[in-house]
């Protein structure tokens, strides 16, 4: 891999963890759904630092190039988190409609209530 | 027997009046009195100033929340309000009061626990039978719910339906957002409740417009298909 990919990669990968951290300071995101965005991109600053060592990943794994070794490995990694905020926003919608109902339960027999008095 | 019409509505300004006072003209001449609620999803128009003006029992969401959250708003109400029967009951016009009674009674008898009217079922009864497409839909659904439960299912997605006490809380804990009538069928069978169907007539819908335009979609069929035979695959469901 040249010199130059792997300084992108370690900045990026460090621009990518501060906006992280900064955005669970100004609690703009949970901390449950940061972690894996941290540990991903702590994982790739750590396998780019480390000389040699994506190279010989990249070996192993049969690929080409470390590049193509990355990009494959971050694409997995994204329609899995993919497939997770889909989980969450279906649980999220349940949640949303069981409020929208009880509320609206609740206003009608309060109102019912209130015109009985 | 205490019996609940849901009546779920989304913008029907020009029909939720009229179909209102149908039901109480109804129960003028009728032994059984049927209470009704409507549901208004979240409507635009002025459903809900006519319901307050004319005191037609309502629940407003105050979010639109799609068919299936507006009809399981009113199982629910059914529910913490111990009706023994709950009966979908479209705000459109498209169902017809007088066959409320056709519907309810194999439930009365405790023959059945869920009743669906249905269009196609007996070929004289019904004029409005709506167009070739939505029936081919409407068989290709019949079909899969077949394969999955053994059962054959005619009208698959009438929504004039009526269900015993069990059911109410079935439904009130646990209903589909998208496409509830054919989904619902499948896992109401599927878990051992009986099902059956009785020849209703349906008009064609006064004003508005219908909620299935998806019909047109094979988006909605690919759904509905799905869905199905996940049922299917899911067996038995105690």
């Amino acid at each position: 891999m040249s010199i130059n990919l792997i300084i992108v990669s370690i900045l990026f990968s460090i621009f990518i963890i501060i906006t992280i951290l900064f955005l669970l300071r100004k609690k703009k995101i949970n901390i449950k759904y940061s972690l894996i965005w941290i540990i991903l991109f702590t994982i790739l600053l750590i396998a780019t630092i480390i000389p040699g060592f994506l190279v010989w990943i990249t070996h192993l794994l049969g690929f080409k190039t470390a590049s193509n070794m990355v990009i494959s490995i971050i694409l997995a990694v994204l329609v899995v988190i993919s497939i997770v905020l889909t989980m969450i926003v279906s649980k999220q919608d349940k949640k949303i409609r069981l409020l929208i109902q009880e509320i609206s339960i609740l206003k009608k027999t309060f109102g019912d209530y209130n015109e009985k008095k | 027997m205490r019996v609940l019409l849901i009546i779920p509505s989304y913008n029907e300004e020009a029909n939720v009046l009229n179909n209102y006072n149908r039901i109480v003209e109804f129960n003028e001449k009728s032994k059984i009195k049927y209470d009704a609620i409507v549901i208004n999803d979240g409507s635009k128009d002025r459903t809900e100033e006519i319901c307050i003006k004319n005191n037609i029992p309502h629940i407003s969401l105050v979010h639109n929340l799609g068919i299936g959250g507006a009809v399981q708003t009113g199982y629910k109400y059914a529910y913490k309000n111990d009706y023994d029967i709950a009966v979908q009951f479209d705000g459109d016009g498209q169902h017809d009061v007088n066959y409320v009674k056709n519907i309810i009674d194999p439930i009365i008898n405790k023959e059945s626990d869920m009743v669906i009217g249905s269009r196609f079922i007996d070929k004289s009864s019904s004029e409005f039978k709506s167009s070739m497409t939505r029936r081919l839909g409407i068989k290709i659904i019949s079909f899969f719910i077949k394969m999955v439960t053994r059962k054959k299912i005619y009208d698959t997605t009438s929504g004039f339906r009526a269900v015993n006490k069990k059911i109410i809380k079935e439904f009130a804990n646990e209903y589909p957002v998208e496409y509830p009538e054919p989904i619902t069928t499948v896992e109401t069978i599927k878990k051992g409740y009986k099902v059956d169907e009785i020849p209703v007539s349906m008009n064609e819908r006064e004003n508005g417009t219908s909620s299935i335009k998806a019909w047109k979609n094979i988006y909605y069929m690919l759904n509905v298909i799905l869905s199905i035979v996940i049922l299917g695959i899911g067996g038995k469901k105690k």
